[in-house]
């Protein structure tokens, strides 16, 4: 019997080798023949899913036969027929047309009083077949299902549900009490569901027993539901993670409510989410997170000391019982638990370096592991919380398994040595030595990217280093596999060689290249070598390099010649040199950009040459510090940051400087940039000219519960302002057609003239739109304040929220909406400033205006500095938005007033709990008048 | 009368020896398809039925007979389905309101549609009027004649007018389905 059975199998398995559809096809006549043969039909099916699952394209017409022929499959009793059946319906549902003919047939499958079996996999079948229409015919019994005693149904229940939830949320969400039900009932006895198992297999004759499930993984998946339900509305998550929390003195034990790990895990997501969103739950929600380490489960332990370390601006003393956690999992012995534990203090390290030392001597022991993975995160872990004294050991300990790992960690590895360069500049002889060494060892080029880049770092904050620094990376280049990384260097070389005590040695390095290297890197050696002569003291050095340029000459690639000619011709005149061999300075280029597009897109304009001019120019410097911004954003040390780093500075991304690697775009100038685009696509506000300023994020004028949700941007023209509204239709069963905003200014002076508004036409259910209104500046000179009462006028027209019928005939509806005002920061806008201190003396005190200013209420300095730079709409700079004492304080701000006049602000602050925040505010710009203007806006 | 009914129902199927059938049933939504098909398996009748999305396919086993009957939905949606499962059946039985005259037109476009399909000639159709209990409900000779029965010539076409909820009519309706099975046998 079980050779026999065997043979079957073997024979079964060569079934699948050289399938054909066509064949297969055309062997599913067997499913019309009577009686059917289940063996022979479970096998067919078998082939058909084989196929399905290799990707052979099957036409809707095929899929459609097949669909119908395997309907008939319906008739036979066999289970294990009746399951495939199942499944080739699940595969064909999202390919064939009409499948929705076996909905009856699957809704009585899973009936209550059908076998269990067919139950669990109907209700999962089914959900791939229904839509949105249909649902409302099966919510009856989804529902029963849900709230059923055996686990399976209801799981299978649940996740359907949750799969149609984005279709079918209206009537999902009807459910919410039957899911909270699933999550709270008690398992079924376990004696009295194993009976009802008991299936027989027709075919064979003998009983399989499928064990019930004690893992009450339904908890996972109705909690998965719940949330989906109710994810919009704050309040009731909350009210959910305390009731499912239950009491603390419960973990653990078999009284509360949850008993499935993942769920816990959901929970703690859940939990996490709130607490970033809201900061008034915090020391609840993170008392519950902190009961959780205590948890009987392992993943529910590290999922809350996840969270705990994800917690924004956690504090040293909220992290304590995490980092316990973490470090007692450090010395697992699973790997999973080490590896999930030593990755999440890792990413801790970056912010908190200190807080993770306690684990220290956990990690070391983990170098050794056998796990690379789990290694390599030890060092890096350790590079960042290390201290001076064990960075030797850890550099030897490193260098032994470099060879040993793939570059990828390579790569994480001397990232962490390169903070650490900068962290202990003492120790840059060890570090540099490490990095040139493994500077020669084989690697790909993100590899050698890395350290290239490691080391530009080490010249740049550490002038001790550069001489050795430099001579590391001359003697990179005579054997550099990789042209880009050649080009960095000899332009580095260009700027920082001259400035050395001995520049003549780096010559020799650099002609070398010009005599053997491909044209590429011969161009860049030879713009390198022309930097050398203007920039050298000495006129032997000069002539010298005359000298090697001439040669140069001959050479056989033009681009080189060219160089070699132009920078010939400009060494003998020192002014020009001057500006085009040293002068690094360039455009803004999103500037450009953009002004580039405007006078492509304006044939008029091509009557005269674009202008150059008017595109700012920034130093290199600046470039740089914007660069560097975008990281102190992320490490999410404060918000209001100059988000919006405006049009005027741009960023640079394409200069080659050795810390523009991982830099992204400010999001403010981004922001900016899109407004403007869509703005110009209006011809009405497009003819106002370009935009001076868009408010940096939309103020919201409404609650985000209310049926329609508002929100509007001011923009700010030479002489108009466009304010923008931004609507979103909550209400499924309305469609908002024709809307319009009516302002009325609180103060009628005659200021500001509406000179048009343009409505946004339609507005269906969750589409946002769009409407605008422009006022003119009488005195565009001036900034005009004021404030507006908003209200929304629009057609209302009943829909079915299912199908987005809606009727002919509307009503006329208002509604209003919280006020909009004009502020004086409005017209200020902020600008990036690298050198604070030469343009406050260069101002000068003519037009300074300083007041004194209480603020009793203010918490601390960081609230006031924060409040402070969106009142005035100014860029902070010089890093000066965050205090780094607790109480004296001086934020330097920087911006452009309307009509392009700078303005500086310089506000020495301090701070007592008793009085609030005292502060200095001084504002200096060309005339006492702007100056007093802008300080007014903080009265 | 029930007694009688049943004694004549077991009668019945005392007559029938290993026969084995397939039959469709089709019609307009809400002319009692489902609870017919319930009606002949388990002899009850329930008011409150749900329209079927789709089909539902029963097996009834009655002393020698196998029934297989597959019962398709009658809404608008499914009605191009029909044909699928009429293909190959021992007779197509064509369920009909015999009270509801506003859908008396629909139900004859439909049958018509569904008799010229070529796939389906020379099976035997069986046309119901159900629930002749109600008021008004249409006599065999109305029906008949509304339907346009007797222009039908290339099959064999026969009318009952019967009554799912008080069992009238049932037990020849039966007989009618049983002795298409065993016809059809010989001719195979």
């Amino acid at each position: 019997m079980n050779l026999s059975k065997k043979d079957e199998d073997s024979g079964d398995l060569g079934v699948f080798y050289h399938l054909d559809k066509t064949t297969v096809l055309q062997e599913a006549r067997v499913f019309n023949e009577t009686p059917i043969v289940p063996r022979k039909c479970r096998l067919l099916l078998t082939k058909i899913i084989y196929l399905l699952y290799l990707g052979e394209p099957m036409a809707t017409t095929e899929a459609t036969e097949l669909f119908f022929s395997v309907t008939k499959l319906f008739q036979s009793k066999d289970i294990g027929l009746r399951q495939m059946v199942y499944l080739v319906i699940k595969e064909l549902s999202t390919i064939a047309e009409d499948v929705i003919m076996v909905t009856s047939s699957l809704m009585k499958d899973m009936q209550p009083k059908s076998e269990v079996i067919y139950r669990a996999n109907a209700i999962r079948a089914l959900c791939k077949i229904t839509d949105a229409s249909m649902l409302p015919s099966v919510e009856r019994f989804l529902k029963a299902a849900i709230v059923d005693k055996t686990p399976s149904i209801s799981s299978a229940a649940l996740v359907s549900s949750y799969h149609l939830f984005p279709t079918g949320k209206d009537v999902i969400k009807r459910w919410a009490n039957e899911v909270n039900e699933a999550i709270i009932s008690k398992p079924a006895s376990l004696v009295g569901t194993a009976s009802s198992y008991l299936t027989s297999f027709s075919s064979g004759g003998s009983s399989y027993n499928t064990p019930p499930s004690t893992s009450n993984i339904t908890q996972y998946h109705a909690l998965g539901l719940l949330y989906l339900i109710r994810q919009h509305d704050r309040m009731a998550v909350t009210k959910l993670i305390q009731q499912l929390a239950g009491s603390r003195s419960s973990f653990g034990s078999s009284n509360s409510v949850l008993r499935n790990s993942f769920a816990y895990c959901l929970l703690i997501r859940y939990a996490a989410k709130i607490l970033d969103e809201d900061p008034n739950s915090r020391q609840q929600l993170y008392d519950l997170l902190e009961g959780w380490l205590r948890h009987k489960s392992d993943i529910v332990n590290f999922e809350a000391a996840k969270a705990i370390c994800n917690i924004k601006d956690v504090t040293v003393k909220e992290l304590y019982p995490a980092i316990n956690v973490l470090q007692l999992f450090l010395s697992s012995p699973k790997f999973t638990l080490r590896f999930a534990a030593i990755r999440t203090l890792n990413k801790l390290a970056m912010n908190h370096p200190t807080a993770v030392q306690p684990c220290n001597l956990d990690m070391e022991n983990l170098i050794t592991d056998q796990n690379r993975s789990i290694a390599t995160f030890a060092i890096t872990t350790l590079l960042k919380t290390g201290n001076e004294a064990s960075v030797d050991r850890l550099m030897k300990q490193i260098s032994g398994f470099m060879s040993e790992i793939s570059d990828e960690f390579k790569v994480i590895v001397v990232d962490a040595i390169r903070s650490l360069c900068l962290k202990f500049p003492s120790k840059q002889v060890v570090m540099l030595n490490f990095l040139s060494g493994v500077l020669r060892d084989e690697g790909g080029y993100e590899f050698k990217r890395a350290v290239v880049e490691a080391i530009f770092d080490l010249i740049k904050f550490i002038p001790e280093s550069k001489e050795a620094a430099l001579a590391h990376l001359c003697e990179f280049i005579e054997d550099c596999e990789f042209t880009k990384l050649s080009v960095r260097v000899l332009h580095l070389l260009g700027v920082e060689g001259p400035k050395t005590a001995t520049p003549t040695k780096y010559i020799r390095y650099i002609y070398n290249r010009v005599i053997l290297e491909s044209a590429i890197v011969r161009a860049a050696a030879v713009s390198a070598l022309a930097k050398f002569g203007v920039s050298a003291e000495d006129p032997e050095v000069k002539k010298s390099i005359k000298v090697l340029l001439t040669r140069c000459l001959d050479d056989n690639d033009d681009e080189v010649r060219d160089r070699a000619i132009l920078y010939l011709k400009l060494l003998d005149d020192e002014e020009r040199a001057e500006k085009y061999i040293k002068d690094d300075s360039t455009y803004s280029l999103s500037v450009l950009e953009k002004q580039l597009v405007q006078y492509v897109s304006n044939p008029e304009e091509y009557e005269k040459p674009f202008d150059l001019s008017s595109v700012p120019k920034i130093t290199k410097a600046q470039a740089e510090a914007e660069n560097l911004r975008p990281r102190g954003l992320d490490l999410g040390t404060t918000q209001t940051i100059g988000v919006s780093s405006s049009a005027i500075i741009g960023i640079n991304n394409s200069t080659v400087v050795a810390t523009s690697r991982d830099a992204t775009p400010t999001p403010g100038s981004d922001q900016q940039q899109s407004y403007a685009q869509q703005l110009e696509n209006i011809l009405e506000i497009a003819a106002f000219g370009p935009v001076f300023k868009s408010s940096i994020k939309p103020i919201d004028l409404t609650e985000s519960e209310t049926e329609y949700a508002v929100s509007c941007i001011k923009h700010i023209f030479k002489e108009h302002i466009v304010f923008q509204f931004n609507i979103n239709n909550t209400l499924s069963d309305q469609l908002l057609e024709n809307l319009t905003i009516v302002m009325q200014p609180e103060s009628d002076d005659g200021s500001l003239v509406e000179e048009f508004g343009i409505p946004a036409p339609k507005l269906p259910y969750d589409q946002p739109g769009t409407a605008y209104v422009a006022f003119r500046r009488i005195n565009p000179e001036e900034c005009t304040l004021g404030s507006f009462s908003n209200t929304l006028k629009f057609v209302v027209k009943d829909c079915d929220p299912s199908t987005g019928e809606h009727d002919e005939e509307g009503y006329e509806d208002e509604y209003m909406v919280e006020d909009v005002e004009i502020v004086t920061g409005d017209y200020i806008l902020p600008t990036y400033l690298s050198d604070f201190q030469s343009s406050w003396d260069e101002i000068g005190e003519d037009g300074q205006v300083v007041e004194i200013f209480a603020l009793t209420a203010a918490k601390s300095l960081k609230a006031s500095c924060s409040t402070l730079i969106e009142l005035l709409g100014m860029c902070p700079v010089e890093n000066t938005e965050t205090p780094q004492s607790t109480t004296v304080h001086t934020l330097l701000l920087s911006g452009t007033f309307l009509g392009g006049h700078k303005v500086l602000a310089k506000n020495r602050m301090t701070f007592a709990p008793s009085t609030g925040v005292t502060m200095e505010l001084s504002v200096r710009s060309i005339s006492e008048e702007i100056s007093r203007t802008v300080i007014g806006a903080v009265v | 009368m029930a007694a009688l009914i049943k004694s004549l129902l077991d009668w019945l199927r005392s007559l029938f020896f290993k026969t084995e059938l397939e039959l469709t049933l089709v019609g307009l939504q809400n002319s009692g398809k489902t609870t017919l098909v319930n009606v002949i398996a388990s002899g009850q009748f329930s008011e409150d039925m749900i329209p079927t999305v789709g089909f539902n396919m029963r097996k009834v086993v009655k002393g020698n007979v196998t029934m297989k009957l597959w019962d398709i939905g009658g809404q608008p949606r499914f009605r191009s389905m029909w044909e699928r499962y009429c293909r190959g059946v021992n007779a197509i039985v064509f369920v009909l309101d015999s009270a509801d005259y506003e859908k008396l037109d629909a139900a004859r476009t439909e049958l018509r549609s569904l008799l010229e399909k070529p796939q389906l000639a020379n099976i035997p159709v069986l046309v119901l009027g159900n629930k002749n209990d109600l008021e008004g409900a249409m006599s065999v000779e109305k029906i008949i004649e509304e339907m346009n029965l007797k222009t039908i010539n290339n099959r064999e076409v026969s009318c009952y007018s019967i009554s799912a909820k008080k069992q009238v009519n049932i037990d020849i309706t039966l007989q009618w389905l049983i002795k298409k099975g065993k016809g059809s046998k010989n001719t195979i």
